[in-house]
């Protein structure tokens, strides 16, 4: 019974014109965008620096010269006007005459940092420690007398750190997060059309019980959702990392997905409003992979976003060769969290049919 | 009467505090068609549900070919084929599609949805998606739905509502085979020529109650009264129609009289339909 329900559903599912563009079109753009953006590192951190006196500290001078992250500015228009047009500085610093000065006679003295438009708030902070950095650097006499201080670090679980990621490497768990939550809208879609229309009541009027017409929706949504993302992950090459850790981690993501089709399906009165709801939780479920793009976004309450998950399960595996272990806590939420939004959707669906 | 297929004892069902159905209880018997009358809002719909399971019974009991609707639910629904008042097909599958998807879940052994489809008349047409069929052929292939696992039972809501009159010819020839290989009809009809030609029994059914539960033939004769229609023309060649009633005392002397001092021109004699039988009994029409 439920392989004929699931291969209806599929059928179904391909015959919606919308959604058989959407999916193909979805496929086909998400793996041109993954290609196109750079595989490169960016590992250099350009520091733009103009200096108003430049004889008051040659042997400072000398150093920014010779190190390529540092380029001088002759004035401190050139500067700005390079950090702000091009992308190859990310800060830069005016450092006033009498800074050397003040340094060498003890004397506290205000130092400028300029940031690109576009650097984020955990990137300021790390650039000021090195402009603090810098600026002891222009009285090497004072450096000498801080006290040696010996550094051990622990690093608990895997460490990120250190391993620089390609914007394309950073973008694939949001790529397949998107992927596994357009089927949200699929589901629930080709769910509230079987109410709608009373194909479900002349399903379940025949021998067809409540629970196997569940299941096999069930099995549809992860048809559906799976099969894109192993697509993606085929063609990127992605899949020969931890294979059966990757698909695991995809098929726990999966059900959870399933779970709120059912629940969006069970909540809405027609197709529209599918599209409302779905839409709705489309945003709030990417946000944690976005937040992998874009680590400035990255904040304490979207771990109560279920996808959290999901996406730094995926983050991990795919681009840092994270381990069973390393995941463990992702796999266990997820694994929790996907049936149990199952249960609750199945159980609010189960009141419309 | 053979064993029933379908009994219902004191059956009720209310939504809130209105009562759709209230304590109807008659039996059809295997190869019956049974006539269900009544207008919008009568029971009829609800009583379909309860007797195919939608719906659990708040009160009476209701059995299918000797299993209980509530406990037995899925093996009754089992014996079941349905057409439902309004379409509920799959409409971007095409009709071989739709009754192979039945007959899977029914686990109907070596089943040929196309002789069933020559059967509904929609042979060469099978490969089309049903969206594109009109509502007769919808109608039809409802049909066939419903007699994809042999039914013992076949419940059929208004199965000719707004069907052109050869797709009504094909689903009364389907309902007429079904009958003769033995299957019980449910019948629910707006239709009252449809019900007359149709049932063996009829049941009308008003504000939840059955008010009358007796073969087309019977009700008429109880209820009805037969008559003449006669036309008789006048010198000033104005023509004008009497009705002389049939079965009363004076009938034979009346008629005499009339063609002993009248110019007859027609007659005719004219029999309760039962819709004007309903109408006596209830004070209102069906079609309200």
């Amino acid at each position: 019974m439920i392989s004929a329900l699931v291969a209806k559903d599929v059928k179904l599912f391909f015959r919606n014109r919308f959604f058989a563009t959407v999916t193909g079109l979805a496929l086909v753009l998400y793996l041109a965008i993954y290609f196109l953006l750079p595989l490169q590192t960016e590992n250099s951190v350009g520091v733009a620096i103009h200096l108003e006196d430049p004889a008051a500290s040659p042997e400072f001078r000398q150093r920014l010269t010779e190190d390529e992250d540092f380029t001088l500015f002759p004035s401190k228009d050139e500067m700005l006007a390079a950090l702000e047009d091009t992308d190859d500085y990310f800060v830069g610093m005016s450092v006033p005459a009498a800074a050397a000065q003040a340094v060498a006679r003890g004397e506290a003295t205000t130092l400028q940092a300029f940031y690109a438009p576009d650097v984020p708030a955990e990137a300021k902070q790390v650039f000021h420690e090195l402009l603090v950095f810098i600026a002891n650097m222009v009285n090497p006499d004072l450096m000498a007398r801080l006290s040696p201080i010996e550094e051990t670090e622990f690093v608990l679980g895997h460490d990120l750190l250190g391993q620089p990621l390609a914007v394309r490497d950073r973008f694939l768990p949001l790529l397949l997060l998107a992927m596994v939550m357009t089927e949200v809208l699929g589901l629930g879609t080709l769910i509230v059309r079987e109410i709608e229309t009373g194909t479900a009541r002349a399903l379940l009027t025949g021998p067809l019980r409540l629970p196997t017409f569940l299941v096999a929706k069930i099995v549809t949504g992860l048809v559906l959702a799976m099969s894109q993302v192993v697509i993606v992950v085929l063609v990127t090459g992605k899949i020969v990392v931890s294979p059966l850790l990757l698909l695991t981690t995809l098929f726990l993501g999966s059900l959870l997905i399933v779970g709120m089709a059912f629940f969006i399906a069970a909540i809405s009165r027609n197709n529209t409003s599918v599209l409302a709801w779905g839409t709705l939780t489309l945003i709030l479920f990417l946000i944690p992979a976005l937040s992998i793009m874009l680590p400035g976004l990255a904040s304490g309450w979207m771990e109560l976003v279920p996808s959290h998950y999901l996406a730094d399960a995926l983050h991990r595996v795919l681009n840092f060769q994270a381990g069973w272990a390393d995941v463990a806590r992702d796999l266990f939420l997820l694994a929790a969290a996907g049936p149990a939004a199952l249960v609750i959707g199945g159980a609010v669906l189960r009141r419309r049919l | 009467m053979a064993s029933p297929a379908i009994s219902v004892k004191d059956l009720s069902f209310s939504y809130g505090d209105n009562l759709a159905v209230d304590g109807i209880s008659f039996d059809v018997a295997e190869g019956e068609v049974f006539g269900f009358l009544g207008p919008n809002g009568a029971g009829k719909s609800t009583t379909v549900r309860l007797l195919t399971g939608q719906l659990t019974p708040q009160a009476g009991t209701a059995e299918l070919l000797g299993m209980d609707i509530v406990s037995e639910r899925k093996k009754a629904q089992q014996e079941m084929g349905i057409s439902y008042e309004s379409t509920n097909l799959y409409e971007q599958l095409n009709a071989v599609e739709n009754l192979n998807l039945f007959a899977r879940l029914y686990k109907v052994a070596d089943f040929d949805a196309m002789a069933l489809l020559e059967r509904v008349g929609l042979s060469g047409r099978e490969k089309e998606h049903v969206a594109n069929y009109s509502k007769g052929m919808k109608q039809r292939l409802m049909m066939a739905r419903a007699l994809v696992s042999r039914p013992r039972l076949l419940f059929l809501d208004e199965p000719t509502d707004g069907l052109d009159p050869v797709s009504t010819q094909t689903v009364h020839s389907l309902i007429e085979t079904a009958t003769r290989e033995g299957a019980a009809v449910f019948l629910t009809t707006h239709d009252m020529v449809e019900a007359d030609k149709l049932s063996d029994r009829v049941a009308f059914i008003h504000e939840g109650r059955i008010v009358a539960l007796d073969t087309p033939a019977a009700l008429k004769q109880r209820f009805g009264m037969r008559a003449l229609k006669v036309e008789v023309g006048h010198a000033n060649g104005q023509t004008e129609l009497r009705e002389v009633a049939l079965d009363e005392a004076g009938t034979a002397q009346a008629v005499h009289d009339l063609f002993r001092d009248e110019h007859v021109l027609t007659v005719h004699s004219e029999e309760a339909t039962l819709e004007d039988i309903f109408i006596d009994i209830t004070g209102r029409g069906l079609q309200g």
